[in-house]
Parts: C-alpha cells; sequence; structure tokens
C-alpha cells in the first residue's frame, strides 16, 4: 500500500519474468505431448521437431483413442473402450478421494486437537503404509480381496486407494489444524457452541487451502494408480484407463506415439478441471486473509 | 505530543462505505474509546489511523505529522488485536522483544526493557512459555506487552477484552485503566461494550453506521446523550423508551405512552421544544434509576402495576404496566412488591429526556 | 447487571495456572469424538494393512517363487537378508538411488517453495495459472517419463534440437551411469516440484493476516517478517511433504524402469527390487530386500520426524 510506484513495477516485472520461467519450464513438455497428439507417427520422430504451425494437424489418434477408426497396431475394441474406462476411472478416484479425504480429515482434526494415548505410534503406524514398495504387497492383497469378493468391482479398488491416500490426508491436515489457533474454537465454544459446531462455523473455513490441496493430491493418485488397478480389476467393465494406456503402448510397429499421447491428452482433462474448479479454495489465504469477527 | 487528529474520513470496502466524513480530535495522553455495535466503523477508522486501511478521503494527522502515506511502521504506534496477534513459535519472551528485535536494538536492552514491561505486568515467571501455554488473560498481557516494550506515541486497542470470561474482563478493565493512567500514553480503544466504554474512557466517541453519534465524557454521554441511539446504547438497563406528543397552550402538556399518563411541561422546556422540534411527536426517555417508586399514591405520582420483579441483590429491578408500555425502574433492596401489586412511580424532573421523532435529536 | 458486582483484589494466583499444553479446551464429549473421529482411518489401514504385512514378512525368511506357487515355501532363515546385505552390487544402487533423491528433491524443495512465494499475491488470472503449474504433477509417471524420453532421445529428441542451436553439442542423456542421474532427476523435478509448489502455496495461504499486520505495526523489514512469521508458520507443512516426497523419490519406479531398462549397470531401488521380485521370480529374496529399505526409510523418517516435533507448536 505504500511503496512507492517505481518499486511496485519492478518488483512486478521481476516476479512476472519468473513466473514465465517456471509455466515455460512445466508447459513446454506437455505442449509438445499436446502436439504429439495431432501428429502422425512419422512427424513424432521429425528430426527437426515440428512446433504448432510447422505440420498440418489431425485427428486421427483421437479417432483411433474413441475406437471410431482402426489402426493396425491399436487393439482399440469398439467405441467406447476407452470412454467406459474413463468412467470407472471417474467413479474410482472420485469416491476414494471423497473418503480418504473426509476420514483423514476427521482423523487430523482429533490428533491436533485431542488427547489420545498413544497418538505420536498411531501416527507413525500411519506413515509407514506408504514406506513399503507395493509390489510386496500386491500377491497378499490380490488373494486376501478375491476372497472377500471385492476383487473385480468398483468397492475393492476404491478401497484400495482410499487407503493409499489416508496417510497423506491425516498428516498435511494434522499439519494445518497444528497451524490453526485454537483460539478461535474456544471463542465459538465459550459462546455456547458444541465444539462439532464450532469445527464447522470457525475451523474449517480456514482448513479450506489444505482440505483442497490433499483432495487435489488424492484425485491424482488414485487417477495414474496402475500397479493395484492392474491386479486387482483386470476386467474390461471395471478397469480404468491407466491399464488400457500400458496395452496399448506398444504395437507391432514400435510405440504408438501418437494414440498414447492422445489418451495422456484426453486422460489429464478431468483431472485439470477439477483442479481448475477448486482453485479458489486452493489460494484463498491472500485475499480472504484471516478470519475477521 | 501524541493527539490524533481525522479529519472526514471516508473508507469504502467495494460498494459498502464503512465510515463517512468523519471528524475526530484525540488529545495527547488522553484514552479515548469508540464504542458501538459491529458494523458502525469503529474497528475500520481504528485501523485507518494504523495504517492497515486506507481511507479513500480525508486526513490523518499524529502529532503534527500527516501519516495518509506512511507505513504503520512509521507512524510510531502501537497496536493491541482482538486475537492478541501473538507469533505461536516464539516464546511469550521473543513475542514482546520482537518490535525491538526488527528494530536491531542492542540485546542486553532489549533484556532490560522485556523484563521491566513484564515486571509492571505482572508475567515475569511467564516469560519463557510459548502463547499455547498460557491461558486468555495471560496472553492478553503479553499482546499488551509487545505494544508497550516499544514506548510508541499512540497506543491502538482493537476489542482486545471481548475473548475473556465476564470476570477476568472486569479485573483486566481496572489494570488497564491504570496502566494507562502510569504509562500517560495516548490511547484509543475499540468495544462494544459500554461498561467497558464507561468505565475507561476518558472520553467516549458513539459511533453508528459510519458516523459519531456523539463524542463526550462518560458523564456527558450518559447524562445528556444528544440523540436517541446513544441514549438507548449507554447504560444498563437501557433508558426507557416512550412515545409522546406535545400539547402546546397555556399549560402546555405532554401525553405520554399514548395518553398512559400525562406531564406538566416547564416554561424552560417548552422554549426548547418550540425551538428544535421539528413537530409535536417526541420519544421520550427516562433512566431506571430516575424513577421513585410508592406505594401510595400521591402528586406527581403516576399509578402503575407491577409486571414482574427481578431483585438482583443490589437493587430490585421492576417492569411497571403503564398503559400498554412497560417502564423499568430501579429501587434498593428492601422496597419489595409482587406481581399484580399497584405503585406509583414519580420521576425525577431534571432527568427527564426528549427526543424528536423525526431527527432523534435530544431537545432536553 | 451482572457486571455492577463488587471488586475484588486482584486475584493473580487464579490468573497464572498452567494448564496442560494440548488441553486447554477439553470438554467431555471430546473424548468420544476423538475416538470416533479415529476409528475408520484405523479400521481401514489395519484391515488392508496387516495380513499382507504379516504374509510378505513371513514369506523374506523363506526360498519361495511366486512364479512356481505349487513350490511350498522353504524356510531359510536369515538367509536372504545376508544375501542382500553382502552383496556389493547391491551397495552401489543405494548410492545412486541416494544420490538421485538429494538432487531430485533438494532442487524440488527450493524450486517449489520459491514460486510459491512468487504467487502468494493477488493477481489476474493466479487461480488458472496456478492449475496450468500443476499439471506436470496430473500426468501418470509412466507417460511423463516415455514422453522426457522422447525430448531427451539423442538424434531427433527436441532438447538436442535446441542445443545445437545454442552451439552446444548434442547430449546423450541417458548414455550413462554419470549423466542419467541428471536426466532422471529433472523428470522428477519437472514432474514433482508442482508437488512442493501446491502444499507451500496452502501453507502459504494459511498464515492469518493478523500476524503480518502486527509485524508490520511492529516495524519489521520484509526481509524479518519473512523469517520470522512466514517461515517458522510454513516450516512444519514444507517437513512433511519433504518427508512425503522423500519417501516416494526413494521408491522411485517408472523413470529408471521407462528410460534405461536396458542399462543393467544403472539400477535404483525399485528397479532392482523389481528385477528380483518378477524376473527372477526369487519372492523371498526380494521381500527380504523390501524390508531393510523399509527399516532404512523408517529410521530416516524418524529422524524427520523429531525435527518436525520441535518445529511444531503443539
Amino acid at each position: 500500500m505504500y511503496d512507492s510506484t517505481t518499486t511496485r513495477v519492478v518488483r512486478g516485472v521481476l516476479i512476472g519474468i519468473g513466473i514465465a520461467a517456471a509455466l515455460i519450464f512445466f508447459l513446454f513438455p506437455i505442449y509438445w505431448i499436446v502436439l504429439a497428439s495431432f501428429k502422425t507417427k512419422l512427424e513424432v520422430s521429425s528430426p527437426t521437431p515440428l512446433h504448432l504451425f510447422q505440420f498440418t494437424p489431425n485427428l486421427d489418434n483421437y479417432a483411433v483413442v474413441l475406437g471410431l477408426k482402426k489402426q493396425g497396431p491399436m487393439a482399440a475394441g469398439s467405441p467406447g473402450d476407452f470412454m467406459g474406462r474413463l468412467v470407472n476411472s471417474i467413479i474410482i478416484a472420485g469416491a476414494s478421494t471423497f473418503l480418504s479425504v473426509l476420514f483423514g480429515t476427521l482423523t487430523a482434526y482429533a490428533m491436533a486437537r485431542f488427547r489420545i494415548p498413544g497418538k505420536s505410534d498411531i501416527l507413525f503406524y500411519i506413515l509407514s503404509s506408504r514406506m513399503l514398495p507395493p509390489v510386496v504387497i500386491i500377491i497378499p492383497i490380490f488373494i486376501m480381496f478375491t476372497a472377500l469378493g471385492l476383487a473385480q468391482s468398483y468397492v475393492g479398488l476404491t478401497i484400495m486407494y482410499t487407503v493409499i491416500n489416508i496417510p497423506f490426508v491425516v498428516w498435511m491436515m494434522k499439519g494445518f489444524f497444528d497451524e490453526i489457533p485454537h483460539e478461535y474454537e474456544d471463542a465459538a465454544m465459550l459462546d455456547g457452541y458444541p465444539r462439532v459446531q464450532a469445527f464447522f462455523k470457525v475451523t474449517l473455513p480456514n482448513a479450506w487451502p489444505g482440505i483442497a490441496a490433499t483432495a487435489v493430491f488424492c484425485v491424482i493418485v488414485a487417477w495414474n494408480e496402475y500397479v493395484f488397478a492392474f491386479i486387482l480389476n483386470s476386467k474390461a467393465a471395471v478397469s480404468t484407463v491407466p491399464t488400457f494406456i500400458a496395452a496399448n503402448f506398444q504395437g507391432t510397429a514400435g510405440i504408438n506415439w501418437g494414440p498414447i499421447a492422445a489418451m495422456a491428452t484426453l486422460f489429464v482433462l478431468p483431472v485439470f478441471i477439477f483442479t481448475f474448479l477448486v482453485r479458489n479454495h486452493l489460494l484463498r489465504g491472500v485475499t480472504f486473509g484471516a478470519v475477521r469477527r | 505530543m501524541a493527539t490524533v487528529t481525522v479529519e472526514k474520513m471516508t473508507k469504502r470496502f467495494g460498494d459498502v462505505v464503512a465510515v463517512r466524513d468523519l471528524d475526530l480530535h484525540v488529545e495527547d495522553r488522553e484514552f479515548m474509546v469508540f464504542l458501538g455495535p459491529s458494523g458502525c466503523g469503529k474497528t475500520t477508522t481504528l485501523r485507518s489511523i494504523a495504517g492497515l486501511e486506507k481511507p479513500e478521503a480525508g486526513t490523518i494527522r499524529i502529532g503534527d505529522r500527516v501519516v495518509n502515506n506512511l507505513s504503520p511502521a512509521v507512524r510510531d504506534i502501537a497496536m493491541v488485536f482482538q486475537f492478541y496477534a501473538l507469533y505461536p513459535h516464539k516464546t511469550a519472551f521473543e513475542n514482546i522483544a520482537f518490535p525491538l528485535q526488527a528494530r536491531n536494538v542492542p540485546k542486553d536492552e532489549i533484556r532490560r526493557r522485556v523484563i521491566e514491561v513484564a515486571r509492571v505486568l505482572h508475567i515475569e515467571h511467564l516469560l519463557e512459555r510459548r502463547p499455547r501455554q498460557l491461558s486468555g488473560g495471560e496472553q492478553q498481557r503479553v499482546a499488551l506487552g509487545r505494544a508497550m516494550v516499544r514506548r510508541p506515541q499512540v497506543f491502538l486497542m482493537d476489542e482486545p477484552l471481548t475473548n475473556l470470561d465476564a470476570k477476568l474482563r472486569a479485573e483486566m478493565r481496572a489494570e488497564l485503566k491504570r496502566l494507562q493512567k502510569d504509562l500517560n500514553a495516548t490511547t484509543i480503544y475499540v468495544t462494544h461494550d459500554q461498561v467497558e466504554a464507561m468505565s475507561m474512557g476518558d472520553r467516549i466517541a458513539v459511533m453508528k453506521l459510519g458516523q459519531i453519534e456523539q463524542v463526550g465524557t462518560p458523564d456527558e454521554v450518559y447524562n445528556h446523550p444528544s440523540t436517541l441511539f446513544v441514549a438507548g446504547f449507554v447504560g444498563s438497563p437501557a433508558m426507557n423508551f416512550l412515545p409522546a406528543e406535545y400539547v402546546d397552550g397555556a399549560n402546555p402538556t405532554l401525553h405520554v405512552g399514548g395518553g398512559a399518563f400525562s406531564l406538566d411541561v416547564r416554561p424552560e422546556w417548552a422554549q426548547a421544544i418550540r425551538q428544535k422540534a421539528t413537530g409535536n411527536t417526541f420519544t421520550f426517555g427516562i433512566r431506571s434509576e430516575d424513577i421513585a417508586l410508592y406505594t401510595e399514591p400521591g402528586p406527581d405520582r403516576i399509578p402503575s402495576e407491577v409486571y414482574v420483579m427481578e431483585p438482583l441483590g443490589d437493587v430490585n429491578l421492576f417492569d411497571l404496566k403503564v398503559g400498554e408500555h412497560i417502564i423499568k425502574a430501579k429501587t434498593l433492596p428492601n422496597f419489595r412488591l409482587r406481581i399484580g401489586d399497584s405503585v406509583w412511580m414519580k420521576l425525577d424532573p431534571d432527568k427527564l429526556h426528549l427526543f424528536d421523532m423525526q431527527t432523534e435529536r435530544a431537545i432536553l | 447487571m451482572a457486571d455492577t458486582a463488587p471488586t475484588q483484589t486482584l486475584r493473580r494466583e487464579a490468573i497464572t495456572e498452567l494448564p496442560p499444553i494440548a488441553v486447554r479446551s477439553w470438554n467431555p464429549s471430546d473424548g468420544w469424538l476423538a475416538f470416533l473421529f479415529t476409528l475408520p482411518t484405523m479400521l481401514l489401514l489395519i484391515f488392508v494393512g496387516v495380513f499382507p504385512l504379516i504374509w510378505s514378512l513371513y514369506l523374506s525368511f523363506t526360498r519361495f517363487s511366486a512364479a512356481k506357487p505349487n513350490i511350498a515355501p522353504e524356510w531359510v532363515g536369515a538367509t536372504n537378508y545376508a544375501k542382500v546385505m553382502t552383496d556389493p552390487s547391491i551397495w552401489s544402487v543405494f548410492v545412486f538411488t541416494a544420490k538421485y533423491v538429494v538432487i531430485a528433491v533438494g532442487v524440488e524443495f527450493l524450486l517449489g517453495f520459491g514460486i510459491a512465494l512468487l504467487l502468494n499475491r493477488a493477481f489476474p488470472g493466479r487461480g488458472l495459472i496456478t492449475t496450468l503449474m500443476l499439471l506436470p504433477m496430473m500426468l501418470s509417471p509412466a507417460l511423463a517419463a516415455s514422453f522426457w524420453k522422447l525430448i531427451y532421445e539423442p538424434q531427433w529428441g527436441v532438447s538436442n534440437f535446441y542445443i545445437k542451436k545454442l552451439g552446444f553439442a548434442p547430449i546423450d542423456w541417458l548414455a550413462n551411469q554419470h549423466i542419467t542421474i541428471y536426466a532422471l532427476a529433472l523428470v522428477d523435478i519437472w514432474q514433482w516440484t508442482p508437488f512442493m509448489l501446491l502444499i507451500s502455496l496452502a501453507g502459504l495461504s494459511a498464515v492469518p493476516r493478523y500476524l503480518y499486520e502486527a509485524a508490520e505495526v511492529d516495524q519489521a523489514s520484509a526481509w524479518f517478517k519473512f523469517r520470522h512469521v512466514t517461515l517458522p508458520m510454513v516450516w512444519p507443512l514444507l517437513l512433511i511433504a519433504l518427508i512425503f516426497r522423500t519417501m516416494d523419490a526413494i521408491r522411485v519406479f517408472e523413470y529408471p524402469y521407462i528410460m534405461i531398462a536396458d542399462q543393467q549397470a544403472t539400477q535404483t531401488i525399485a528397479t532392482l527390487l523389481y528385477r528380483i521380485a518378477f524376473r527372477s521370480w526369487d519372492t523371498g529374496l526380494s521381500t527380504a530386500f523390501a524390508y531393510i529399505v523399509l527399516v532404512m526409510i523408517i529410521a530416516m523418517t524418524n529422524l524427520y520426524i523429531r525435527y518436525l516435533t520441535r518445529a511444531t507448536v503443539r
């Protein structure tokens, strides 16, 4: 508010340059992949890289992916193969994210505010489930889930992803709750609100950046997960996109760069849209600041 | 000279005008209280004086300096926030030392001044604790200490006692007032609690909807409220209000409460009414302690019926039904009646208030 | 009316009672809530976690091959563990992975936090730009690895095209151990800096504005505010992000597997593990190896956590 105009302009320019540089670094490969989805196989591996206006984009790759056109090495069955799996991915990732954020946040709040015997041990146990490489437990899981009828279903994989994501949610949200001053809740409880209402009225609004961030991560993890999806949900009706991509990765004529790029682009879109939709929750702090009375 | 002058200040938040055309002068070493309900602009004014908000129009002066374009750091003010704003990762000592550290004051000097301040506030034994290990009252003293340690020109306090329980609040009121006198520093204090305002302020600025209704000493504001709002806001229980109609003539009379009772109007009142009133309808006001109660009728006594009696220990509070209206009256504890009993009220003629129905300004 | 109670002398003792730290506002119903809030999480984790862990632990003490499930596991005691710990080539895999983790996670941390500081202000399009910066993270790591391999292509990859244009000799990114580690780390950095970025941003957003206001009134400079207000409040979250990122980086699989699978010499822990488990099908050895890695990660995380507890306000 009190800086001179020159200071503000210079600072603005420097920050702008920094942000632009970061954007270029992060987006260039993405741009490259999206571009590849519109290229033919020859154009992808051309010795001079072909940028936006140096070739004629075509939608063949997308047609192949969506099953509308058959290309030799591409094992795209009927139209709707890809879309069907996309829907499965959305359902499973969405449900598991919702559950892991819900359970994880509640646990994190309890850990941050309440006296719990053996709290640090419990927290460590929760963290430890993320330390083992999945290859170690994949076979026992398969056996267990098949025996319980959870394999080849939405439920089993959703449970698996919820379990995978909960530790992150608990630790992240506990970190957030630790930093939110409990004076706010105390003041509300002094006014007569029971703790649960105080939580919704006072703590939750401050916790949105944390919740949004963890939700985005959970979605990404569940979305791109391959190992468990491959083992547990191999049947087409319940399978997710990552296995589809892997199955169609290589054809008789080498790697199917074009279709793969198209699948990657299509697959990243829902996650991007989701993140864009919650961006205001992610970034609350700066414009809204602390809770005023 | 640490005076604070605000001239024609206006502050907007989007479409909402929080403070409109405000004029105020705070004397050197005065304890000025901004009193008003939430949304009246008192905190916005305080924050603008601090430099945390920039007003769209108006001038703010501290001493002789115009500070509009100066950041808070350069205004030589200190502030105590409603939620204390203590740095959670620092000990009480470090919190109080913060402003000195920020100015690169040498370490031994810091130590000396922090301990001195802690001693005044009786928190020396708490200096190694973190804010989380302190009770509300203790945190508030640390926040006070942080403000005091720099010995600024002006202290600004934003409802510092609101988050304390009632008993602690009462104790802290007295302490704060004493502290301010000892420190001899200009202080501006924001609150919505009229008890705090009355007990602590040298002067009170009562605000409503972004404007000042009245500025005066507690006595002035209590006994000579200039608007209906001030009269109703200050004082507990609130002043009794009844509609009144004035009839001029040889024997000017005031018909109060839709005819519940009537009062003879003294000549000097009649003159005031003729000069200042816009019409013939008014709001009549009288405080509960200015009503004397009798068990028998008599001259100038108004009949009424006991609706409810609340024995409060040091006083009895009566709700009396007069016509269609209820009037509250205070008596000593030994005056006791039952519901339904008849009782006669005598209103102290020197303590009557009359407010113009249109402008809500005081006539009497 | 309640405020007109007669005043008493200030009772200082009452004000200075020290309550235990995290229990300031303990209501009787809180015990029940604590149990309820923690229950679903614990149920899920124990249900899915315990059986596989116990079984694989058992397997680590046997000679068994999942490829030949009909041949029963044969108890060999600590042979597998001994094999892992005495094999010199395994040590070099640990070193390689460690170097990789330090480089990748270190840069991600600094870069992520730095960019978050830039983004921590209001400007038009902030939401969109932030979301765009998160794109690399949204790709599946396998796809990222594949396309970066394309970019790294020594003959016709985009990277070398521009390197040649700038006048330098083309780089064979995946030629040997020494350069591969940077090539792999670059992919990791590209994909996971947004992770650190997002958490840093969320942490920065959560610092209450009134703390900055108080610091401003207290005449703190911008650097002083950063060091004494911002950093202490964001640090615990950064540390948590660091813990997770480190654990994931140690277990990195897709990048080396897809980009340098043909190089026998260069391995990370995860690719080696995969090779033992699913190429040699030596299930016993692979689980033993996995548990040794687990113990190492536990030891390291303990250090992190100890540091974290000191840095947090509890």
